[in-house]
């Protein structure tokens, strides 16, 4: 077995989580590509908590469908995760007996699972610690017994999480991880199962979410400072700034609300710094009227905004794909403004590097589009070389250009060299207001086209650069699934399975989701007949962006439902194959009119 | 850095640019940039080293009027934009400049945090009781009763005291001035921008086209108080504070407050943190380690 989906759910003192995150980082130790994601009630402390764990020998593309193994320390919490936490007939079932609820009343979907387990968690906890808070150890002995996960890698990772509390809770631990181990030993399964041994070696793997995977590609990007407030799901960019920027001498200010933090940021950049903030949703709305002030005085500036349900306070802890009209269209005033969207942890470092260079090379505000999945889910990716990165910095005026200095020259390009304060001969005043070459106000119409013309025309580049957008498959297929953001994952592995299916589809996943490269799109769709547009929104953001710039072909519609409803790929092979289905039909119907 | 005797120095019309201010005649705009010219000179930084900041109404404009490096902002932002520039790069003499509405309104808000991060920079707030740019509406500072467009009959709220504000919420250098009198202005903006940290000073400029016949520059002329004259402790955040009330009836020029041991500032810290955690620096490539588990 190459691939294990596991979900566990308990209150919030039962360390479900913690359990998760043991099992991942000894993934990421073993070799093993892992996706891990969580999910909580709403209360600050306590509540319910949950987590997801895939384990598999390849990469993994999105945190799984049904489970594999499903673990209830208390029925009631599982069962508040829904959708979130499928069981179906192939399902490995292992619950707290003490929760009391016999194995045919479990409802769950109405599907009985493969196996069922009622195991004396709590009391095997106690046996081992004196303290049923051992409970998650003994799941995760209980798991490496039943499925094959290295316990080497558990262990030491336990070992390493205790040491500070002292030798007895390590020993108390592994006593605890060994009892669950033992009762898996005895009790064997009907359908054995186990896992693969992993495919790379130790220590060639890194783990880590998309939030802190953003804060350290910005910090190779060469970015040295950080203005924000704090808002879920997007703090944690915030919190390693803190940790991380002085050794660099850069700096973070937590600033009194979401303007000031964008404020902040666009003045530092003015200063002459790289530069950054993040932010969600309702920040968003509130730094708007700064992303126009960088627009126009053509500064560079990076704007992270982590997706979360909407609109205002919405689902503060769930992923969507909702502020993409938001991230192409809020501003008043004619404004062309970039968007990439990462669809992983792993491209996470490569699109915010890209989101970097395409700010400082162009002067412009770039809207970084993550969202809660892509920011908070923990994975298993490969090492990064970081050498094949180039780092851009903005075209600084040389000696010669300094002499008559104009900021905003009508150059060829449209990009002119920029100052900052400090640079001798480069004085001149940034502005809101409409300005001439020198950067001197004006209201002259003429002007104002010029400038217009300026900004937009310095973008237009971007819409050819083909490394922003990723195409798999037959380039003639007649069948298209196109995605971006997080749900690409789901999308690419649908994709996967179509394929294997014998269907005829291609794929893709733009990183630069706005301006919409009308190009690029023309030759993917030129073949195209029929297919989706995969996105996790009620309105279909993305597809509508390309019906405005593109021709799409007309059969090709849009799968799309509103963020927390997770899309499984199983649905979208489905909906491929009544695609291919139809158009089969289509051709027959059309060759028997000829 | 200030005080090498090889550096050039400067005179007023150094900092002067060419650009003609779109001020109304007679607007107390000109004297205060006049006073800015002035205190600049005899601070002596070039105007290369110098960022002005400002946010959105008549005064905000000044920036464009001197030589320095220059941002005339949004609405009510000049404050946070100005601490970006100051993290960014401490060396930077840094001034912030607008309107009462800009700084005690829409941008009210900014104003505590940044007296309390302490940064060393200057603001610098062209009072004139009155939304100019806008022609005429009502502004923070406009007194209880006043007529205007936006109070037909009278406004009913009562006016924001800037000075009050600003000592209460703990500012270390506060001053009001009046280009009534010039040197005296002059002299205050340049004490404040030589105080290290956070400075503020008032300075009832008059609005010729839409202000109140007793706030032009002759009255102002006419009844000004210089804080010297009253024999004010300015070492006395609390004789400030008293002093200070008097907002709106009488016209205190000079400084309110200046603290005689000035506490840190944001920036001096950020600057000591960064010299103490430098030698932890990796290559930025390097960043990416701790992800690895080893």
């Amino acid at each position: 077995m190459s691939d294990l989906v596991i979900g566990m759910a308990g209150s919030g003192g039962d360390g479900i989580v913690s359990a998760g995150e043991s099992l991942i980082s000894s993934a990421a130790y073993e070799g093993y590509y892992a996706m891990m994601t969580k999910s909580f009630g709403s209360q600050v402390r306590g509540g319910e908590s949950s987590c997801r764990v895939r384990l598999s020998t390849e990469r993994v593309l999105n945190p799984g469908g049904t489970l594999d193994v499903a673990v209830a320390l208390n029925w009631e919490d599982f069962l508040r995760f829904g959708a979130e936490l499928p069981v179906s007939g192939s399902t490995v079932v292992i619950y707290e007996s003490k929760t009391g609820v016999a194995p045919d009343k479990i409802p769950l979907v109405g599907v009985a699972p493969l196996e069922v387990f009622a195991v004396p968690i709590g009391d095997m906890a106690k046996q081992a610690a004196g303290s049923d808070k051992a409970k998650n150890t003994v799941v995760l002995g209980l798991i490496s017994g039943w499925f094959g996960i290295p316990r080497a890698g558990i262990l030491r990772g336990l070992a390493k999480k205790f040491a500070r509390k002292g030798e007895e809770l390590v020993k108390a631990n592994e006593k605890a991880f060994e009892l669950g181990e033992a009762f898996a030993r005895e009790h064997p399964l009907a359908t054995p199962r186990t896992l693969d041994p992993p495919t790379a070696g130790q220590g060639s793997k890194m783990l880590t979410d998309g939030n802190d995977m953003c804060a350290a590609a910005s910090v190779v990007a060469g970015c040295e400072f950080f203005g924000g407030y704090p808002i879920t799901p997007s703090t944690e960019i915030m919190q390693f700034y803190t940790r991380e920027i002085w050794k660099y001498g850069g700096a973070v200010i937590q600033a009194e609300d979401e303007i000031a933090g964008v404020g902040a940021a666009l003045g530092a950049s003015f200063a002459g710094t790289k530069s950054m903030t993040a932010t969600s949703g309702p920040g968003m709305s509130l730094k708007t009227e700064i992303l126009g002030l960088a627009t126009i005085a053509e500064i560079p500036l990076v704007v992270v905004n982590v997706q979360r349900g909407g609109p205002s306070t919405g689902l503060p802890t769930k992923p969507e794909q909702s502020d993409l009209f938001q991230a192409a269209f809020s501003a008043h005033g004619d404004v062309l403004r970039p968007v990439l969207a990462p669809t992983s942890v792993g491209d996470t470092f490569a699109v915010t590097v890209a989101a970097f260079n395409i700010a400082e090379h162009f002067q412009t505000p770039v809207i970084l589009l993550s969202d809660q999945e892509v920011a908070q889910r923990k994975e298993v990716v490969d090492l990064i070389d970081t050498s094949r990165f180039e780092i851009e910095e903005r075209r600084r005026p040389n000696a010669t250009e300094l002499e008559n200095y104009a900021r905003f020259r009508l150059t060829e390009d449209g990009i002119s060299p920029i100052s900052h304060p400090g640079m001798k001969g480069g004085n001149y005043q940034g502005a809101g207001i409409e300005h001439n070459e020198q950067g001197n106000p004006t209201a002259s119409g003429k002007i104002h086209e010029k400038m217009n013309e300026k900004r937009f025309k310095k973008l237009q580049p971007l819409k050819h650069r083909k490394d922003l957008f990723r195409v798999e498959g037959n380039p003639n297929a007649p069948l298209a699934l196109v995605s971006w953001g997080s749900i690409a994952g789901v999308a690419e592995e649908a994709y996967g399975r179509a394929r294997a299916e014998g269907l005829d589809v291609k794929l893709m996943v733009p990183w630069l989701v706005y301006p919409i490269a009308e190009e690029v799109f023309r030759d993917f769709f030129a073949s195209v007949k029929s297919g989706l547009v995969v996105e996790s929104s009620y309105q279909g953001q993305f597809y509508r962006l390309l019906r405005m710039f593109t021709d799409v072909p007309g059969c090709v519609r849009s799968f799309c439902r509103s963020g927390a409803n997770p899309i499984q790929p199983r649905e979208i092979v489905t909906a491929l194959r009544a695609a291919a289905v139809d158009l089969q039909h289509n051709v027959h119907q059309v060759a028997s009119q000829d | 850095m200030t005080t090498s005797p090889t550096l050039p120095t400067f005179q007023a019309k150094d900092f002067k640019s060419d650009l003609k201010p779109i001020w109304c005649p007679g607007c107390g705009d000109f004297g205060v940039v006049q006073a800015i010219y002035r205190a600049l000179s005899a601070v002596g930084r070039p105007p290369h080293e110098i960022a002005f900041v400002s946010g959105i109404g008549c005064s905000s404009r000044i920036p464009g009027y001197t030589t320095a490096y220059g941002f005339n902002s949004v609405h009510g932002r000049a404050l946070p934009i100005a601490q970006g520039i100051k993290l960014a790069n401490p060396d930077l003499l840094v001034l912030v400049a607008g309107g009462d509405g800009d700084g005690f309104s829409i941008g009210g808000g900014h104003v505590p945090h940044a007296i309390r991060r302490n940064m060393d920079l200057t603001y610098i707030v062209m009072d004139n009781q009155i939304y100019g740019l806008t022609k005429g509406q009502l502004s923070p500072t406009s007194p209880k009763g006043l007529k205007t467009v936006t109070s037909e009959y009278g406004s009913l709220e009562e006016a924001v005291n800037p000075l009050l504000y600003v000592l209460a919420y703990g500012a270390n250098f506060v001053a009001q001035g009046t280009p009534a009198d010039m040197a005296g202005l002059a002299d205050i903006i340049e004490r404040a921008i030589r105080y290290p940290g956070f400075s503020f000073v008032n300075v009832q400029s008059p609005c010729v086209t839409f202000g109140e016949e007793e706030q032009q520059v002759k009255a102002h002329r006419a009844n000004m108080k210089t804080l010297a004259s009253v024999g004010h402790d300015a070492t006395s955040r609390i004789a400030a504070m008293d002093l200070a009330q008097q907002y709106g009836r009488t016209l205190h020029t000079g400084v309110f407050y200046e603290n005689p041991t000035p506490p840190t500032t944001m920036d001096g810290l950020v600057r000591e943190r960064q010299q103490a955690q430098v030698g932890e620096a990796k290559p930025r490539a390097r960043v990416l380690e701790r992800f690895i588990q080893k």
